[in-house]
């Protein structure tokens, strides 16, 4: 089976003064998730792929064929979308209904002979939520009507209309309840294996370990260790982010028992 | 989308009571026939708070206060200008030079707000003094001679601009570039994120303003059917204060068309109440800012209350 095709490619890239340069590859159908204690340029590393924050050295190119972008209407022009983490500061408009939260990054997909048709953006924005099983009083309702879940859903839905090649998510299941993480984590998987490619930022280890096929753990704002499914454990993963390497059973190796 | 937000409600019911006054007071003034002269009379000022609700809507301090000075600027070039020094009283000529005016200002406004990152209110009224200064260099004294085209959109066609004006904000708000403000407005920072183009957006916001401005000149070129180089001023608090009073929000991200036309329409109708009763302008000022004040604080009582709970 030939790999699959390359969507992000990382060059030597420097996240901070005096941080370590690293690689990766990001590949198309892959759940990438990002460990780290808070603080270690891991939520970084996400907003300069993002294209929100610059590095402050090394590449970030998108594609197979390797296109650099600046900021983030570029990114989403090469298929790259981001989540943020904080949904009241950055994320939600509290001010707009929950079809306008949904339409923000894709207004222009509604319109109908030059002119944006409500009824075209309540179609559209239907099918997301199905697929994402938002319970909304009404679509013209306020967003800030709505759960923390469910508005998390809706920026999903934000998101998920750009059609991205590439999902950045920074905390995606924070102050969210235990039945909708569930639910979005079969989201996760489920876009992965149509081939997108995600990248996760999580604060619980557990959910990393459960969702990524392979975990990048931050420290000091570079790569510390890099984990495959094969061994991946919570463990480790916390070894890893306290910076113990030698300790424990390396990165790529088996597992030693 | 709604048309109409929970904010213009306090201003729909002060306007269902204002009319209900007026009409008490002078019901010759508002029957059918002479609705024409009062459209024409309210133009004026229902046009210049549209003008200054764009910019409001982008947020983040966004305002214009050279609106009225652009008016009384746009005014004079009509008449002066293009009417008496060039001969040119076309509609298809002077209609297009007032709305090119506009957007050029407005322009200069956005560059400076956006691009520059003057503070709004700081680069507007930058341009509230020079555009105050130049339309008295220009002419120094009244003149009349504003065509009868004009004239009669102050009478029986007073509405037909009225219209338009509100065809053009209802297609404006089905195009991206509406979410795009509304939504820099609500929060610029998550907009940013959601790559929404905010810089464009609000440079955008003070071109509309700009235009809105251009057919508020000719409303009041048709009103007062001459140029006067002091009356322009005078219309940037009261249209500001309409839009507020209206319900277009400081903090940006809320309001439209019709709340800015309600809030202009409280204005004139209480204006129209009170010199019915020949109160003085001192006393009409007093009474525009405790009505803005009273209905700004009724809006904020409902939201404050539970917003504090949650938070």
């Amino acid at each position: 089976m030939p790999p699959e095709p390359v969507r992000l490619t990382v060059r030597s890239l420097i996240l901070r003064v005096r941080a370590k340069p690293f690689d990766e590859t990001l590949r198309a159908g892959e759940i990438v998730g990002l460990a780290g204690l808070e603080g270690h340029g891991q939520e970084e590393f996400l907003e300069v792929l993002a294209g929100l924050s610059r590095p402050r050295a090394g590449r970030v190119l998108a594609g197979t064929g390797g296109v650099a972008y600046v900021g983030p209407r570029q990114a989403v022009r090469h298929g790259i979308a981001y989540l943020p983490r904080d949904r009241r500061s950055t994320g939600i408009f509290p001010t707009l209904s929950v079809v306008d939260n949904f339409a923000i990054a894709t207004p222009g997909a509604d319109r109908r002979f030059g002119l944006i048709s409500p009824a075209a953006r309540r179609a559209r924005f239907a099918r997301y939520r199905e697929q994402l099983s938002v319970v909304a009083s009404s679509d013209a309702a306020t967003i800030t009507a709505l759960s923390g879940g469910n508005q998390q859903k809706v920026l999903l839905a934000r998101v998920l209309a750009l059609q991205p090649l590439v999902l950045l998510l920074n905390d995606p299941t924070r102050g969210v309840d235990i039945r909708t993480r569930h639910a979005l984590y079969g989201v996760f998987t489920a876009l992965a294996a149509d081939g997108m490619t995600l990248v996760v930022l999580s604060s619980e280890i557990e959910e990393i370990v459960r969702l990524s096929h392979r975990v990048l753990v931050f420290r000091e704002g570079s790569v510390q260790e890099r984990f495959d499914r094969a061994v991946l454990r919570p463990d480790r993963v916390v070894a890893a982010m306290f910076g113990k390497v030698a300790a424990e059973a390396g990165a790529g190796r088996p597992p030693c028992a | 989308m709604r048309l109409i937000g929970r904010e213009t409600l306090v201003a729909l019911l002060l306007l269902a009571v204002l009319l209900a006054v007026n009409l008490a007071l002078n019901r010759a003034a508002f029957r059918p026939a002479a609705w024409g002269t009062l459209i024409g009379l309210a133009a004026p000022l229902l046009c210049a708070s549209v003008a200054s609700m764009p910019s409001i809507l982008g947020g983040r301090g966004g305002i214009d206060v050279s609106i009225g000075p652009m008016m009384g600027f746009i005014n004079a070039v009509i008449v002066k200008t293009l009417v008496v020094g060039a001969g040119v009283t076309s509609p298809f000529a002077i209609v297009p030079a007032a709305l090119l005016l506009g957007a050029g200002f407005g322009m200069v406004n956005g560059a400076l707000a956006t691009i520059v990152q003057v503070q709004p209110i700081i680069a507007t009224l930058g341009t509230y003094l020079v555009l105050a200064g130049a339309t008295l260099a220009l002419l120094p004294a009244p003149l009349g001679g504003a065509p009868a085209w004009l004239k009669s959109l102050a009478g029986s066609w007073s509405a037909l601009p009225l219209l338009l004006l509100a065809l053009a904000w209802g297609a404006f708000t089905r195009l991206p570039l509406h979410d795009h403000l509304m939504a820099t407005g609500s929060d610029d920072r998550a907009a940013y994120s959601a790559g929404v183009p905010v810089t464009a957006a609000r440079f955008a916001s003070y071109v509309l303003g700009g235009i809105a401005a251009g057919v508020a000149a000719l409303m009041l070129t048709a009103l007062i059917g001459s140029a006067d180089p002091t009356i322009g001023p005078t219309y940037t608090l009261l249209a500001i204060s309409a839009a507020a009073l209206g319900g277009v929000s400081l903090a940006g991200g809320r309001g439209g068309l019709l709340a800015a036309l309600v809030g202009g329409a409280d204005i004139f109708l209480l204006q129209n109440a009170l010199t019915y009763f020949n109160v003085s302008t001192f006393v009409l000022q007093i009474a525009y800012g405790l009505i803005l004040v009273g209905s700004i604080c009724i809006n904020a009582l409902p939201g404050a209350l539970p917003k504090r709970q949650a938070a």
